[in-house]
């Protein structure tokens, strides 16, 4: 999948030394959080827009609420989201426009 | 000495480097703490530590000579920056569901908090702490009679005001993040120096301190406008118009005692530290406050 972050695939922080196997990739995240976020966000992009895959994903903001534009096969869509403490969602629903 | 504002583990007084490297020891084993502290307050670069060294430097100098601009500079920064905290936002103008989930987790954090003063208490040899944190436990805790009740009693009358009554909110666990939080300064107070605790503490009543825009705070804790007129009941308005009224005279009296026993018990640094730590426990809390009202929304 094409992301636009090098470092965390959440933050794209370079702390940390988490190498996790997500969909048949191997990804780096910073800490534990991340990841736990990373793997609920794209399990639940899946469940919105039906897409049993992700081609690219590009993520903006920071903490206090974040967005991303995925793609799949041609389509694309826009969401936005939060997560609490422990890394899961908090909120996520279609990017307004 | 000096604290990590991650861990508390202890260092040297001024002895950064240590601190440094203990940032990138425990931040290659990826634990989310430092990680986050680092991600927030320093860099999201991975830096070797002789680097991280300035900033921690500079992120820890008082630039004044008191402790409190500081304080509130760092309070300012996390929760009422260009991008408040969500729940500060959302209580601007709140919902039924936003101030249902902050009656639900606040009274758990409310009895903490008088566990927390009470260690304080306990631990002081002043004689004006004790006073303060009678004064502060009797107006957020016990109340002063009928006419005044405590800040515990408006909350409840909130959520029964909203539908929910006291004996549901009493018997409510908390959300995981504010167990943590609740375990975490319970911890604190337990451990830590009574100033450290004071400081700690204290410095979390600057969330509803109104003068805190005239610092940069980008906005109050809630419009208040919605202290008048029928957008939330009266009851709430009872609620938050008591913090509105009693948190700037808490959080400055506090400070001003925080600032004046650091620095002649020459903890300023590990206050410095402990404070930073509760920040985040608080950051973390508020938003299971949101996450608690979600619950309520339809």
């Amino acid at each position: 999948m094409k992301r636009n972050f090098e470092g965390c695939a959440i933050c794209n922080s370079t702390w940390g030394n988490l190498w996790a196997g997500v969909d048949g990739e191997r990804l780096f995240f910073c800490c534990t959080i991340c990841e736990v976020q990373y793997r609920g966000l794209v399990e639940r992009i899946k469940k919105e827009t039906g897409w049993s895959h992700l081609d690219s994903l590009d993520i903006a903001g920071d903490r206090r609420g974040r967005s991303c534009e995925v793609s799949s096969e041609g389509q694309r869509a826009r969401f936005v989201f939060a997560f609490n403490s422990e890394g899961h969602l908090l909120r996520f629903q279609p990017a307004p426009g | 000495m000096t604290k990590c504002p991650a861990c508390l583990v202890g260092f040297a007084k001024g002895d950064y480097p240590a601190l440094a490297q203990h940032f990138v020891d425990r931040a290659g084993e990826s634990d989310s703490a430092h990680v986050r502290w680092l991600n927030q307050n320093l860099t999201r670069r991975k830096s070797e530590a002789k680097d991280l060294v300035p900033p921690l430097e500079t992120f820890f100098a008082l630039r004044q000579p008191s402790l409190t601009p500081w304080v509130k500079a760092r309070f300012i920064a996390k929760f009422f920056g260009k991008a408040p905290h969500p729940f500060v936002t959302a209580l601007q103008h709140p919902s039924r569901a936003t101030l249902l989930g902050y009656v639900i987790e606040h009274q758990h954090f409310l009895r903490q908090w008088v566990r927390s003063c009470a260690y304080i208490m306990a631990r002081t040899d002043r004689a004006e702490v004790v006073e303060y944190e009678l004064d502060n436990l009797t107006t957020e805790y016990a109340g002063f009679g009928p006419d005044r009740p405590s800040h515990y009693e408006l909350l409840l009358r909130m959520g029964e005001s909203l539908g929910v009554d006291r004996s549901v909110v009493l018997a409510t666990p908390p959300l995981p993040a504010t167990r943590s939080a609740i375990e975490q300064w319970n911890e604190m107070a337990t451990r830590e120096h009574w100033v450290a605790v004071l400081t700690a503490m204290h410095s979390l009543e600057l969330i509803a301190n109104r003068n805190l825009v005239d610092d940069g705070a980008s906005v109050h804790y809630f419009d208040p406008s919605i202290l008048t007129g029928n957008e939330i009941t009266p009851e709430a308005q009872g609620f938050l118009r008591e913090g509105y009224e009693a948190d700037v005279g808490h959080s400055d009296r506090a400070l001003a005692l925080a600032d004046r026993f650091s620095k002649e018990l020459d903890l300023v640094e590990e206050v410095q530290s402990v404070f930073l730590r509760s920040i985040d426990l608080f950051d973390d809390y508020l938003t299971a406050r949101l996450e608690r009202g979600g619950q309520f929304e339809a």
